[in-house]
């Protein structure tokens, strides 16, 4: 029986847009020291939600934990071949291939947040610029990849992946719905990292 | 990932030291594409120094973080984080890296001119930069060649200096 489910919660959905948007401001306001303090606000932002984001993967709700998403290899290769044969697999949460983007996303910011966080001291070794550009431009790739592939998957299973992570909701059995959107926390976030802007810029 | 970044590292560590150059050898590459430009007649300290201290229509100037002495260390405009000597005479890291060159030339360039700067531009800010500190060079020679862009000064200085001599 399908009917529309609540599938993700409210800090998972905060966590994404927040997470892009941030990415993306600190993309575009990286190449002056007019806008220096921008980039470096978003940065910690950025690092801050993906600290959320961490503990989330542990006490959120079903498909925000991280259990719900690490997929054996085999499981990604069947995925991928039932891709191949026009027959995909359909997943109410993340989906193995863009599970693998997730992880690329977490683990890159992380990097990017530690190197730039090294990059606000005086003299630091040249690499950790080279690397917070390598990480810059791996997470460009991958998101990239991650739109294709909602794009891709929004197409095959007739459901539009990006309003499901604007309202949270699916079509799907009861049973894989979540009952709790835990809306409090993903408005706690979005004031935590207004007050952090304002704090660091005042 | 921590694999990953050692490798990043370890490669980047390499690449960084694979490319490194002589101050001379990078605005050598710098004058090459400067004389693709018609009427090109060389890199000038003077007017380096001029366009280093000058603003040109923004709020900052090159000096703004660098001060008007490139033999000193700067100050971030905005963050107050200290920068560097840029005269290679004071930091001899400068100028090493073609690729630290051009991106700091870029970047640079795109808050004080609002624009990448030109090859010519480039060269003449170099070389200013490079003669900085001179020991010998620049005392006694750097004075009259500073002074040649501005007109008036330049037509009295020798000017005068020969009067002085003419009255002994």
């Amino acid at each position: 029986m399908t009917k529309k489910i609540l599938v993700w919660d409210v800090p998972t959905r905060v966590f994404h847009w927040l997470q892009a948007l941030s990415f993306l401001g600190a993309y575009l306001t990286a190449d002056s020291e007019k806008t220096r303090q921008i980039h470096v606000t978003l940065g910690f932002i950025l690092f801050g939600l993906i600290a959320f984001r961490l503990v989330w993967g542990f006490v959120g709700t079903k498909h925000a934990r991280f259990s719900s998403f690490i997929f054996h290899p085999r499981t990604v290769i069947t995925y991928v071949r039932s891709l191949l044969q026009n027959n995909a697999q359909h997943y109410v949460g993340h989906n193995p291939i863009g599970s693998i983007a997730i992880w690329l996303l977490l683990g890159m910011g992380i990097g990017l947040g530690v190197t730039g966080v090294l990059l606000l001291q005086d003299d630091v070794a040249d690499s950790v610029v080279d690397i917070h550009a390598y990480l810059t431009n791996g997470m460009l790739v991958v998101i990239a990849g991650h739109l294709i592939g909602v794009a891709m998957s929004s197409v095959l299973h007739k459901e539009n992946l990006v309003r499901a992570m604007l309202t949270g909701h699916k079509k799907g059995s009861e049973q894989h719905g979540i009952s709790h959107s835990y809306a409090w926390l993903g408005a706690a976030l979005v004031i935590a990292a207004a007050l952090f802007a304002y704090w660091y810029n005042r | 990932m921590s694999r990953t970044l050692i490798a990043l590292f370890c490669c980047s560590a390499f690449v960084s030291s694979a490319f490194a150059e002589t101050p001379a050898e990078i605005l050598a590459g710098i004058k090459a594409e400067a004389a693709t430009t018609a009427g090109f007649q060389g890199f000038s300290a003077a007017r380096g120094e001029t366009f280093f201290k000058a603003k040109h229509g923004g709020e900052w100037s090159c000096s703004s973080c660098h001060t008007d002495n490139p033999m000193n260390s700067g100050k971030h405009a905005k963050t107050e984080k200290v920068i560097k000597p840029m005269a290679p005479k004071a930091n001899e890291e400068r100028f090493t890296e073609p690729k630290k060159v051009a991106k700091w030339f870029k970047r640079n360039c795109n808050d004080v001119l609002d624009r990448e700067c030109t090859a010519q531009e480039q060269g003449d800010v170099m070389t200013y930069l490079l003669a900085v500190g001179q020991p010998v060079a620049v005392a006694p020679v750097a004075k009259p060649v500073e002074a040649a862009p501005a007109a008036p000064a330049a037509a009295h200085a020798p000017a005068h200096a020969s009067h002085k001599h003419q009255a002994h």
